[in-house]
């Protein structure tokens, strides 16, 4: 509709146009109406009245004209307006984008901490039994070699090439001097021997001719007082302590994947057999 | 009747307990001596090592690295070790003697780190002392002339 309608100022100037015209016939008429006398004598008040018209045509199109530009300046003030109203949003929702940002690595990194707060408190242990099982191990020389420690013949010869023997032999330990210590960071022949384990080994082998102590007692040669025990055994610390329970097949593949095989995409192929099931 | 019941169910409640406990020490002495570098040798030799229901009950036996388990262990190298052996190439490597050698050696360098620390700081103590004395008489000396 609006394309079929003219644009006020196309009217404008046909109006302009047909005034034009409109004088120019009234002129002309005028100017032949002195020389002739009224050839028509109706034509030159029909062209007063279009002139008339027209002008009043003019007139109020010149009224709209002006009402129009009224309006466009309002509405250009208006389109500022909005365009300041746009920056101002703008600029709001980039702060708001900001504060979102912050917002969501100060909860990510709260989040971070509690769940190290959780781990920390899962893994707590009280000082005073960490102290009591660091001088368990310190005291018996399981970690921390004992400051008297000599090692033997052999052994020196072995490690000499990385260590200074400082040597102070004194004559009752000429022999431990010669043999070595026996002491060492983890459980040695005699110990292992002497334990459940070996009396176990040693049932089921019976008549294997020991030097040792343990397998003696094992061979029902020596009374229980003299089994040597060995604090590592520890059973008196661990009463009512028991082992996880496990299915008692170890010959079928545990769930999960095997460490050799971490870099296979694949998972090894499970057949779980580890139940809770109790064993016996 | 029931009390006959209650009784074997108490009996046999007893005797798991009994076995449990039986399991946990010889579980406990074996994750031990694993802490013996000829130990793990002996059983790589014998092939023990390729064995795929050993290396499943070594993967087992990583509970001892908990530390309500953990504190029950008197040589705590054995929980190195048992990492270690979870690789393949750490159990194929033990059946060389070097290797247990090697690191037997290690094993007894490192047990004496703190021993030898402890007696280098010591003899720097005596030689500290030791020079305080000699610094003194010169002056006297000097201030008797």
């Amino acid at each position: 509709m609006a394309a079929a309608e003219k644009s006020t100022k196309e009217r404008l100037m046909s109006v302009l146009d047909d005034l034009e015209v409109l004088s120019r016939e009234l002129i002309e008429m005028l100017a032949l109406s002195r020389s002739q006398k009224m050839p028509q004598p109706g034509e030159d008040t029909q062209i007063l009245e279009l002139l008339v018209q027209r002008d009043k045509e003019f007139q109020e199109l010149m009224e709209v004209a002006q009402q129009q530009g009224k309006v466009h300046q309002e509405m250009q003030l208006l389109e500022k307006e909005v365009e300041k109203r746009d920056s101002d949003i703008q600029q709001l929702q980039k702060q708001l984008k900001e504060a979102e940002h912050i917002l969501a690595t100060a909860v990510y990194q709260a989040k971070e901490k509690l769940k190290s707060i959780e781990r920390a408190r899962k893994g707590s242990i009280s000082s005073e039994e960490i102290i009591k099982y660091a001088h368990r191990i310190s005291a018996s020389n399981a970690v921390c070699a004992p400051l008297n420690w000599v090692p033997g013949m052999c052994q020196a010869l072995c490690i000499s090439h990385w260590v200074l023997v400082k040597v102070h032999v004194q004559l009752h330990s000429l022999l431990s001097y010669l043999k070595g210590d026996p002491r060492r960071p983890y459980p040695t022949d005699l110990e292992m021997r002497s334990g459940m384990l070996g009396h176990m080994a040693n049932l089921s082998t019976n008549g294997v001719n020991g030097h040792l102590p343990g397998d003696a007692l094992a061979a029902g040669r020596l009374p229980d007082v003299l089994t040597p025990h060995y604090p590592w055994q520890s059973s008196d610390v661990s009463v009512g302590m028991l082992p996880p329970h496990h299915g008692n097949d170890f010959g079928l593949e545990p769930p999960g994947h095997n460490k050799e095989n971490e870099d296979d995409v694949e998972a090894m192929s499970t057949d779980s057999s580890s139940s809770s099931s109790d064993s016996d | 009747m029931e009390s006959g019941i209650e009784t074997c169910v108490l009996v046999g409640v007893l005797r798991w307990h009994e076995q449990a406990r039986n399991r946990f020490q010889l579980e406990l002495e074996f994750v031990q001596c694993l802490a013996n570098p000829n130990y793990l040798n002996f059983l790589a030799q014998r092939g023990i090592l390729r064995d795929r229901s050993f290396i499943n009950y070594l993967k087992y036996l990583l509970y001892w690295k908990e530390p309500e388990y953990a504190k029950f262990l008197k040589y705590p190298h054995c929980l190195h070790m048992l990492e270690l052996l979870q690789y393949e190439h750490f159990r194929k490597e033990l059946v060389n003697a070097q290797c247990a050698k090697f690191i037997d050696e290690q094993q007894l360098l490192h047990w004496q780190h703190y021993s030898r620390k402890r007696m280098r700081l010591q003899q720097a103590l005596a030689e500290q002392t030791q020079a305080q004395p000699q610094t003194a008489p010169p002056h006297g000396n000097a201030a008797a002339k």
